[in-house]
C-alpha cells in the first residue's frame, strides 16, 4: 500500500523528487567526503610525523653557535629526550639550476642539508628515510608538484652538477606556505658546497612529552641561548602547517555542505508545504474516514525516508570515487593515512547523519497535520494564513496598483511560510556574492597592508643579519636624504628587550623604535605609540600578555627596569606576529634589523629606484612593495579573487535553480487558481505580471536584507577568514559599483529570468482541465 | 433575434493515439441573444465539454465556433481573455473563488481589470448586485465565512459585473439545497429577463425547465431539443413533464 502510495507520488512530481534527491545526495557527499578526508589527512600527517620524527621544538639561527653551550642546556632539561643541531647551507635561488631552468625567481629560501642522524628524517615517497649517495640530490616534493623538477633530471649549484634521485618528504617545510625547502644531498658533497652559500642552524629538540613546549620555549629564551633567527617553532606549528592547505579545502568543503543542507532544508520545507496544501482536502477527507493523523503522517514520512535514504547511499558511493583526486595531494604530500576503515565508517556516519537530520526535518514540518480540521479541510482547501495586515489589504480600497500587481503582492502576505523558502535563498545569495568580493576588494586594496602591521610605502630597505646594522642604516640614509625623488622616509630599527612577566620572570619582546607616524599603520585598539612612555603591542604579544590599551608593560632597557603604557594594539603578519612598537631612544648596540620604508614622488619609478638602491647597498634588501605583497599574499589573493568569482557564479547558479523550481511548483500549486483568473478573463500575460511581482517583491526584500546583511554580519565573517593570514581587525572596503549596482542586478536578472522560465506552464494551462466538475 | 453563439461540426477528442474517445462528435448548436438554453444528458454525455468549447475556454479539433461576429476557434488566447472578460460570465458547480480576497474584492477583480480608474463605479455596481442577490451583509467577509448558496450568489454577481452577453452555467446548483437552488435559478431567470443569453449545463429536469429551449446530449452528439418558450412560473409543473417525456423518449 505504501509502496504504491509513495511510487504513485514520485511519478507525479517527477521534478520535485528528482530535486530534493539531488539536493540530499549533494548534503551526503559532501558531509561523507569531508569525514572521509579529515580522517586521512590527520592520519597522514601523524603517520609521516612519526616515520620522520619531526622535532617537538625547532630555533633556527643564523651566526656563531655554542654547542656545548647547547648540550649543557638540554642536560638541564627534563623534558628533553634529545637534541641535534641540523645544518642548513642557504643557497640563493639564482646559482640552482634544474635542468636549463633556475630558481631565480622562487619565493621560497631554497637550501642545502644532510640527513639527521637521530630525528628529524627527510622521507622519501614510500616514506622511508634516504641516504644519498654522493652526486644525487633529492629534491623538495613541493617543485615535483610545481612541475619544476622530475627524477633523472639534471640539478647544478653553483655549478657543481647532481642527479635528481628522488623527491623528498620533509615534515617541517613540506606545505608551500612554510618559505624554506631543504634539498638533501650527501655528506661528502655537503662538505664541497659549504663556502658556497650562507650556514644556518636548525637546533632541533625532542620532548618526552609534546605539552613541554611552551614551558621549555619561555626557558630557552631565558637562558639567551642561540636565537638570531624567526621566532621558534613547535610541533603542533609543523602539524598546523602541515594540514593547513589540505584542511582549508576541507573546511571550504564542509561550508559548501552547510550550506546545501540548509538549502535542502529549504527546498524540503518548501515541497512539502506545498504538497500538504495541495494534498489539503484528501488529508481532510482521511481524517474524516477515521485515519489517525499519524498514519497520515507515516505516508509522507515513508516518502521523504526513502528519498533522503537513495539520496544518502548514492551520496556516499559517489563519495568514495569523489575522494580520489582529493585526496591525491594529501597521499603526495603527506602518504597514506592509516585508517582507511575508519575514514570508510566515518563517511558513513557522516551520511547516516543526514539521513537522521532529513527524516527528522520532515517530521517536524509535519507536526501541522495534528491542525487540520477535516471539515474545513474538505470544504476549503488549505487555509490563508490570516494577519490584519492581509485583512485590511483591500483591491475595494486600493487605488494605486493595478490588479495585477495588487494580486501578487496580496499572495506573498498571504502566503508569507511559503515564500520565507525563496526569500531566504536569494538572502542567502546576496551573501554569497558580495561577501567574498568584499574580502576581495579589502585585501587586494593597497592599504590593506597597514591592517597586517606593515606601513604603505612604495619601497622598502631591509638591513638584517649583518654587522653594524646601525652605521649601515645611516649610510643609506644619507643617500636618501639627497635623493630628490624620495618624498618620505623614516628608519624603524628592531631590539630584543627583556620584558618583565606578570609572574616576574623575564620574557623576551621584539621591539621596532623609530618615528610610527611617517608610515603609519591600522590599530584595532588605540594609536601609535608617541612619547617615550608609550608602546603598541601587536595582537599576538596582547594576547599572550593578557595586556590592553591603558595597561603597562616593563621591559629592560640599558640595565634599566622602564615601565611603558600600551598605548594601541594592531595585527601583524610579519616577523612571527610577535612584536611591539614603540618610539623611545635606547643606546643598545645589539640590533636585530633596520627597515626603511620610502614613498616616491612618483610610483611608477619604484622599479627603476629599487634597482638603483640594490647596486649601491648589496648588503641590504630593497624591495618594491608591490613585489614583496605579491611575494607574500599574492598567491592568497589570486586565490580569493578565483574563489569570489566561483561565489558569484554559485549565488547565481543557485538563484536561478531555486527560483525556477520554486516557480514551477507554485505553478502547479496554483492551476486552480490561475484557470479561476482566466476564466475571468485575466489572459496569461496578466497572470505572468502577478507572478513577476511575487518574484520582484520577494528579490527586493532578500536582496535588501542580503545586501546589508553581508556588509555587517559578512564583515565579521571576512574579519574570521582574513584572520586566519594575520590581519585580525579591519573594515570591509565595498566596492559600492558591485555590492549596490552589480550584484542586485545580477540577481534581478537571475529572478526575472528563472521566474518567467519557471512560469511559462501558466501558457499552457487550461481552464476546462481545472474548473469542470 | 439575432444569432449570438453558433458551433459547426464541432468535434473534441479525448485520450492518446489508439485510446482516444470523441467527447463531442459533431455537434451543430445555435443560440441566439438573450435566449435561455439548457443542455442536459447523462455523466460523460459531453455536456460540460460542449460549454467549455463554446466559451472558448476549451480547445477544440475541429469545427467553426462564433461568438457575437469572431470566429473563436481562430483567436488568440489574449483576445479570448478580453471576449470572457468582456461579453461573457461564467458560473460553475463549485464557486470559483479567490481564497485570499474577500467577496467584494472577488466581485470586482475582472471589472478592475478591465477600467482601474472607475473603481467607485465598479464597487458601487457590485454593491447593487449583492443587494439583488440578497447578499449585501457579506461583502466583507472572507470566502471561507459564507455557504454554498451566499458564495455561489457571489459568483453570479461577479460573473454580471461587466454585463455579458451570455452567462454559461456549469450545474450552478449542483452542490446546493432545493431552497437555495430555487433561489439561484430565480436569479438567473431575471438575468436572462433583462437581456443576457444563458447556455446552462444541468441534471435537474426542474433547474433545466426554466429554459427556453433544452438539448439533450448522448455520446457526444445532441440527440434532440425542446422549445419551451419564455418561463412562466405557473407552466412549471407542464414544463418539467414534457422535459421528462423528451428525456425518456431518447433514453437519456
Amino acid at each position: 500500500m505504501y509502496r504504491k502510495l509513495i511510487s504513485n507520488d514520485i511519478r507525479k512530481s517527477r521534478l520535485l523528487t528528482i530535486t530534493i534527491t539531488v539536493f540530499i545526495l549533494l548534503a551526503a557527499l559532501l558531509t561523507s567526503l569531508a569525514a572521509m578526508l579529515t580522517i586521512n589527512l590527520f592520519t597522514a600527517i601523524d603517520n609521516m610525523m612519526l616515520s620522520a620524527k619531526t622535532p617537538h621544538f625547532l630555533q633556527m639561527h643564523s651566526g656563531d653557535i655554542d654547542m656545548e653551550r647547547l648540550s649543557v642546556f638540554a642536560g638541564t632539561q627534563e623534558d628533553v629526550e634529545d637534541f641535534q643541531v641540523v645544518k642548513f647551507l642557504n643557497i640563493e635561488g639564482a646559482e640552482i639550476f634544474i635542468g636549463e631552468n633556475s630558481l631565480a625567481g622562487s619565493v621560497q629560501d631554497n637550501g642545502l642539508s644532510v640527513q639527521s642522524k637521530g630525528f628529524d628524517f627527510l622521507l622519501d615517497l614510500n616514506g622511508n628515510i634516504i641516504t644519498p649517495a654522493d652526486g644525487e640530490i633529492y629534491v623538495p616534493i613541493y617543485y615535483m608538484k610545481e612541475g619544476t623538477a622530475s627524477v633523472g633530471d639534471r640539478v647544478t649549484i653553483h655549478g657543481m652538477p647532481f642527479t635528481v634521485a628522488g623527491f623528498l618528504r620533509d615534515s617541517q617545510m613540506n606545505a608551500a606556505m612554510i618559505s624554506s625547502k631543504r634539498f638533501l644531498i650527501s655528506e661528502n658533497d655537503f662538505q664541497k658546497m659549504q663556502g658556497f652559500g650562507k650556514l644556518e642552524y636548525l637546533i632541533e629538540f625532542r620532548f618526552t612529552d609534546s605539552s613541554a613546549a611552551s614551558a621549555f620555549e619561555s626557558a630557552y629564551l631565558q637562558a639567551g641561548l642561540e636565537a638570531n633567527g624567526p621566532p621558534a617553532i613547535t610541533h603542533a606549528l609543523f602539524r598546523m602547517a602541515n594540514a593547513i592547505s589540505d584542511g582549508m579545502m576541507i573546511a571550504v568543503l564542509i561550508l559548501i555542505s552547510v550550506l546545501v543542507i540548509i538549502i535542502n532544508f529549504l527546498c524540503i520545507r518548501f515541497t512539502m508545504l506545498a504538497k500538504i496544501e495541495e494534498d489539503y482536502r484528501e488529508i481532510g477527507v482521511l481524517k474524516a474516514i477515521g485515519l489517525r493523523g499519524w498514519s497520515i503522517k507515516k505516508l509522507y514520512l515513508a516518502k521523504y525516508s526513502v528519498l533522503a535514504g537513495i539520496g544518502c547511499i548514492l551520496g556516499f558511493i559517489l563519495s568514495l570515487f569523489a575522494k580520489e583526486p582529493l585526496m591525491e595531494n594529501i597521499r603526495l604530500y603527506m602518504g597514506e593515512g592509516s585508517s582507511p576503515g575508519l575514514g570508510i565508517a566515518l563517511g558513513i556516519i557522516g551520511a547516516g547523519i543526514i539521513f537522521f537530520i532529513v527524516v527528522l526535518y520532515v517530521n517536524s514540518t509535519l507536526r501541522r497535520f495534528k491542525k487540520i480540521s477535516a471539515a474545513q479541510a474538505i470544504r476549503f482547501g488549505a487555509p490563508q494564513e490570516r494577519s490584519k495586515v492581509v485583512k485590511g489589504f483591500l483591491l475595494s480600497e486600493n487605488k494605486l496598483l493595478s490588479p495585477n500587481i495588487f494580486l501578487g503582492m496580496k499572495d506573498v502576505l498571504s502566503r508569507k511560510k511559503l515564500y520565507v523558502t525563496m526569500l531566504l535563498v536569494l538572502v542567502i545569495s546576496s551573501f554569497l556574492m558580495i561577501v567574498p568580493q568584499n574580502i576581495h576588494n579589502t585585501v587586494s586594496k593597497r592599504n590593506f597592508m597597514t591592517y597586517m602591521g606593515i606601513g604603505e610605502c612604495d619601497m622598502r630597505i631591509d638591513i638584517q643579519q649583518a654587522d653594524n646594522i646601525a652605521a649601515k642604516a645611516l649610510e643609506i640614509t644619507s643617500v636618501i636624504e639627497k635623493d630628490k625623488d624620495i618624498t618620505r622616509y623614516t628608519v624603524l630599527t628592531s631590539y630584543m628587550f627583556d620584558m618583565r612577566l606578570e609572574d616576574g620572570s623575564m620574557g623576551k619582546l621584539k621591539v621596532e623604535l623609530g618615528d610610527h607616524s611617517v608610515f603609519p599603520i591600522e590599530y584595532s585598539a588605540g594609536t601609535a605609540p608617541r612619547g617615550e612612555s608609550e608602546i603598541a603591542i601587536s595582537t599576538l604579544i596582547a594576547d599572550d600578555t593578557q595586556k590592553g590599551v591603558g595597561d603597562t608593560i616593563v621591559l629592560l632597557i640599558d640595565g634599566q627596569e622602564k615601565l611603558l603604557t600600551v598605548c594601541g594594539i594592531y595585527s601583524d603578519i610579519t616577523n612571527g606576529g610577535k612584536t611591539a612598537k614603540a618610539a623611545f631612544e635606547t643606546s643598545q648596540d645589539r640590533i636585530l634589523w633596520s627597515i626603511i620604508p620610502i614613498e616616491l614622488r612618483d610610483r611608477g619609478m619604484t622599479d627603476e629606484k629599487a634597482s638603483e638602491y640594490k647596486k649601491q647597498f648589496s648588503y641590504a634588501k630593497v624591495s618594491d612593495i608591490e613585489e614583496y605583497l605579491d611575494q607574500s599574499f599574492g598567491t592568497t589573493i589570486a586565490a580569493i579573487k578565483k574563489a569570489s568569482y566561483a561565489a558569484i557564479a554559485a549565488a547565481a547558479l543557485l538563484t536561478v535553480l531555486v527560483t525556477l523550481l520554486f516557480m514551477k511548483m507554485l505553478v502547479t500549486k496554483d492551476r486552480y487558481t490561475i484557470a479561476v483568473l482566466k476564466s475571468s478573463g485575466f489572459n496569461n500575460r496578466d497572470i505572468c505580471r502577478q507572478y513577476v511581482t511575487r518574484s520582484v517583491l520577494i528579490l527586493v526584500v532578500g536582496v535588501l536584507i542580503g545586501t546589508v546583511l553581508a556588509n555587517t554580519v559578512g564583515e565579521l565573517v571576512g574579519v574570521g577568514l582574513i584572520s586566519s593570514f594575520g590581519a585580525s581587525t579591519f573594515h570591509f572596503e565595498i566596492n559600492p559599483l558591485f555590492a549596490y549596482l552589480f550584484s542586485p542586478a545580477l540577481m534581478t536578472v537571475c529572478v526575472y529570468l528563472a521566474t518567467r522560465l519557471g512560469i511559462s506552464d501558466i501558457f499552457l494551462l487550461k481552464i476546462s482541465e481545472h474548473i469542470k466538475e | 433575434m439575432k444569432k449570438i453563439l453558433s458551433g459547426k461540426n464541432i468535434v473534441k477528442t479525448y485520450g492518446k493515439e489508439q485510446e482516444t474517445s470523441n467527447a463531442l462528435d459533431g455537434v451543430d448548436v445555435e443560440i441566439l441573444a438573450g435566449e435561455f438554453v439548457a443542455v442536459m444528458g447523462p455523466s460523460g454525455c459531453g455536456k460540460s465539454t460542449l460549454l467549455f468549447a463554446l466559451s472558448g475556454t476549451d480547445s477544440i479539433n475541429s469545427g467553426l465556433i462564433e461568438f457575437d461576429g469572431a470566429e473563436l476557434s481562430r483567436l488568440k488566447e489574449n483576445k479570448l481573455a478580453d471576449i470572457r472578460r468582456t461579453k461573457m460570465g461564467f458560473v460553475f458547480q463549485q464557486p470559483t473563488m479567490l481564497k485570499n480576497l474577500n467577496i467584494l474584492d472577488n466581485i470586482i477583480l475582472p471589472s478592475l481589470q478591465e477600467n482601474r480608474k472607475d473603481i467607485t463605479r465598479h464597487i458601487q455596481k457590485a454593491k447593487e448586485l449583492l443587494v439583488k442577490t440578497g447578499i449585501s451583509e457579506l461583502e466583507r467577509r472572507d470566502i471561507t465565512e459564507v455557504s454554498g448558496g451566499q458564495l455561489q450568489r457571489a459568483g453570479i454577481c461577479r460573473a454580471l459585473m461587466n454585463k455579458p452577453k451570455i452567462l454559461f452555467a456549469d450545474e450552478p446548483t449542483g452542490a446546493l439545497n432545493s431552497k437555495s437552488s430555487e433561489g439561484i435559478m430565480e436569479l438567473l431567470s431575471d438575468i436572462n429577463k433583462n437581456g443576457t443569453a444563458i447556455l446552462l449545463v444541468t441534471h435537474d429536469v426542474k433547474v433545466a425547465s426554466r429554459a427556453d429551449r433544452v438539448l439533450f446530449m448522448k455520446d457526444g452528439v445532441i440527440k434532440s431539443e425542446l422549445g419551451l418558450g419564455k418561463f412562466n412560473s405557473v407552466d412549471m409543473q407542464k414544463r418539467m413533464n414534457r422535459v421528462t417525456l423528451q428525456m425518456r423518449n431518447f433514453e437519456i
